[in-house]
């Protein structure tokens, strides 16, 4: 299939990724208990395969929402000014809070979304993201969920885009030059 | 695998619906081979997991888009209403859409959907539902792909929700009685 053909290599593929991903549940299960009901917030587009694998390998009773912003800039160069297109649907005001992303890059967006909502007076506040890239960050914020470091370079699939495109690979592609730069 | 308390009994369990849904990915696939513009429009919040299912199967590029909606319910009767809380994204003029929904009930929200997406002009407009109840339906919509038709219970699982609860289990169960009345 076309998409496949500009991936340069997997980084992660199928398996080691739900394998992690029911590893990551796991440690929520740990770290919550039933009468903490957990609310997951999803902050979409390119959390919601996460989202969706995720949630069915808790145990612990718990709740999902989304978030849906949109930052001023190409993701390359995150400003971290960011606008919230599509807020909570519930108050989070003394509710046990974990943001669920798909990659903490600058951490910029991160940290925008944490700040935001601890306004609100959650109980806790916690983040799970499937990938991190240290190399790029400008911003510390604690992931207490991460599922891999990964290589500062051009990552697609599960939910990761690159103008719209191979979001639903179903693995964890580094995708070639020739694509990136050849759309600018 | 032992039910919540809440839950009367599994009505699809994990392999059927993953089967099923390939099954729809598959005939999607075939019926859009030849178009390259296909846009797949997700409806919160109930439809993530499907979606999310659904797009991996695929083999024809799309991109995917989500819209947030509220309907003006009093009790447990629907009004036929819908609030419109966060549009999709994407313009669509002159491109395929597709509709992704969790479930069709009395049919009100997919017709709000049709009419919106009808007035901005795509080249197609289509409607792909895991779930509908026949025997609630208050208008007629047209459906192009669906999973099941399902008799009239309170379903939840799967990405459907009793007041957000059980909207994650794995699999689409029928909620017991008591709980909903």
């Amino acid at each position: 299939m076309g998409l496949r053909d500009d991936i340069a290599k997997i980084l992660v593929p199928e398996l080691a990724l739900q394998a992690r991903v029911k590893e990551l549940a796991e440690q929520i299960n740990a770290t919550y208990s039933d009468a903490d009901r957990p609310l997951l917030v999803c902050v979409l587009k390119g959390a919601f395969v996460l989202l969706a694998d995720l949630i069915r390998h808790l145990d612990v009773r718990h709740e999902v929402d989304f978030m849906e912003i949109s930052s001023y800039g190409a993701r390359t160069v995150s400003s971290g000014v960011v606008r919230i297109l599509l807020d909570l649907a519930q108050s989070i005001e003394g509710r046990h809070v974990l943001i669920v992303e798909d990659i903490i890059d600058s951490g910029r967006t991160l940290d925008y979304i944490t700040r935001n909502l601890r306004t609100r007076g959650p109980a806790s506040l916690r983040v799970c993201t499937l990938l991190s890239k240290p190399d790029r960050r400008e911003i510390e914020i604690p992931l207490d969920f991460v599922g891999f470091e990964v290589p500062d370079e051009f990552v697609v699939g599960y939910g990761l885009d690159f103008a719209e495109e191979y979001r639903n690979l179903p693995f964890i592609g580094v995708l070639k030059e020739e694509v990136v730069s050849g759309s600018e | 695998m032992t039910l919540p308390d809440s839950v009367e009994s599994v009505l699809l369990d994990e392999e059927t619906i993953a089967t099923r849904v390939r099954e729809l990915a598959a005939q999607i696939s075939a019926d859009y081979a030849d178009e390259d513009d296909l846009i797949l429009v997700g409806v919160l919040k109930g439809a993530f997991i499907f979606l999310a299912d659904l797009s991996r199967r695929l083999t024809v590029s799309h991109h995917v888009d989500f819209i947030a909606l509220s309907s003006y319910s009093l009790g447990t009767t629907n009004s036929g209403a819908v609030r419109l809380i966060m549009d999709a994204r994407m313009s669509v003029a002159g491109r395929n859409v597709l509709i992704v929904e969790d479930i069709l009930d009395t049919g009100h929200t997919l017709d709000y959907l049709l009419r919106t997406f009808r007035a901005r002009r795509p080249a197609s407009l289509r409607s792909c539902v895991l779930l509908s109840k026949p025997e609630r339906r208050e208008i007629e919509v047209p459906v192009d792909y669906l999973g099941f038709e399902i008799p009239d219970a309170w379903v939840v699982g799967y990405g459907l929700d009793f007041a957000d609860r059980f909207r994650t289990l794995p699999y689409i169960g029928v909620l017991k009685q008591r709980v909903y009345e």
